[in-house]
């Protein structure tokens, strides 16, 4: 008796080749799923985050820097303008209060003989 | 062989006649002994570069600005040395000569020699003409607590100094340039 069902069981469970149509089916279906060349590149993107955005803080951070120190230059330039007009106006100072000497000089000088001038 | 004597004289001409060009500009001195004894000071140095850029600076819309803008057209530099101090004497005359020996070279003429009694201040004048235009000017004046030197240095218009009248306190002086004589040698 059980020398018939263990008979019964290696009969049912014995190996058998797969039919023509399975290996096919399969062979398609792991074709199919298989990405293109370049996909896997999209693919590999999509796999660093990281690196995209190390790239975009990269050029951020680029265009800060120039940023700050086009605006640093022009505040520089800014700076020794406002610097070369206070040194302007100051030097016309200096002049014209020298001039002013040299005129009140001139002034009493010519006073001083149209008085003498008078008195005789 | 013309033609090679002629380049020859020419090349041995031309430094000579930039020396022999009258130049405007005075060499003076540091005076950083003086700028340590002064109680005020004041040291400028305008070159083109720098008269430009303040041009820029100064408004068209301001009659002060505008004034002095017009002045700065056509000047190469300002150089102002100025030193104040606290008892009389400070420095010596040696120290004004080192600029006024300068003043007697071909091209200066003494525009204005001034003398105050009262002030015992001594103010004098120089211009430097070129084809009847003045292209420099040096001023020194010296007074008992203060010494000072101004060279401006490019084509001065005269004119337009005076439109800074009341401006800067610049006095009208009746300035002559052809009265300018030339300095005692």
């Amino acid at each position: 008796m059980s020398d018939d069902i263990e008979s019964q069981m290696r009969a049912a469970l014995r190996a058998v080749a797969p039919r023509e149509e399975f290996s096919q089916k399969l062979v398609a279906n792991v074709t199919s799923r298989q990405p293109p060349a370049r996909q896997s590149r999209r693919g590999a993107a999509r796999l660093h985050p990281l690196a995209w955005w190390f790239s975009a803080s990269l050029a951020a951070s680029v265009m800060l820097a120039v940023g700050v120190h086009q605006h640093l230059q022009q505040q520089r330039l800014q700076q020794s303008g406002l610097e070369a007009r206070r040194e302007v106006m100051e030097a016309l100072r200096v002049t014209s209060q020298k001039l002013n000497l040299a005129y009140e000089a001139v002034r009493s000088q010519s006073t001083s003989l149209t008085d003498e001038g008078n008195s005789v | 062989m013309r033609k090679c004597i002629s380049l020859l004289l020419f090349a041995l001409l031309t430094p000579a006649l930039a020396l022999a060009a009258p130049n405007p500009k005075l060499a003076i001195p540091s005076f950083s002994a003086l700028a340590q004894k002064a109680t005020e000071s004041v040291t400028i140095t305008l070159d083109p570069g720098l008269l430009g850029l303040a041009a820029k600076f100064l408004d068209s819309s301001d009659p002060q600005d505008a004034a002095t803008k017009e002045v700065l057209k056509g000047l190469q530099g300002i150089y102002v040395r100025s030193y104040t101090f606290d008892k009389d004497s400070a420095y010596q005359q040696a120290d004004i000569d080192a600029v006024r020996s300068q003043l007697a070279a071909p091209g200066w003429n003494r525009l204005v020699e001034t003398h105050s009694r009262k002030t015992h201040a001594d103010v004098d004048i120089y211009i430097m003409l070129d084809h009847n235009q003045a292209i420099g000017l040096a001023l020194i004046a010296s007074e008992p607590r203060q010494f000072t030197i101004v060279n401006i240095v490019g084509a001065i218009d005269l004119d337009k100094l005076h439109k800074l009248e009341g401006q800067f306190g610049v006095p009208k002086l009746d300035i002559d340039p052809s009265k300018a004589q030339a300095p005692p040698k």
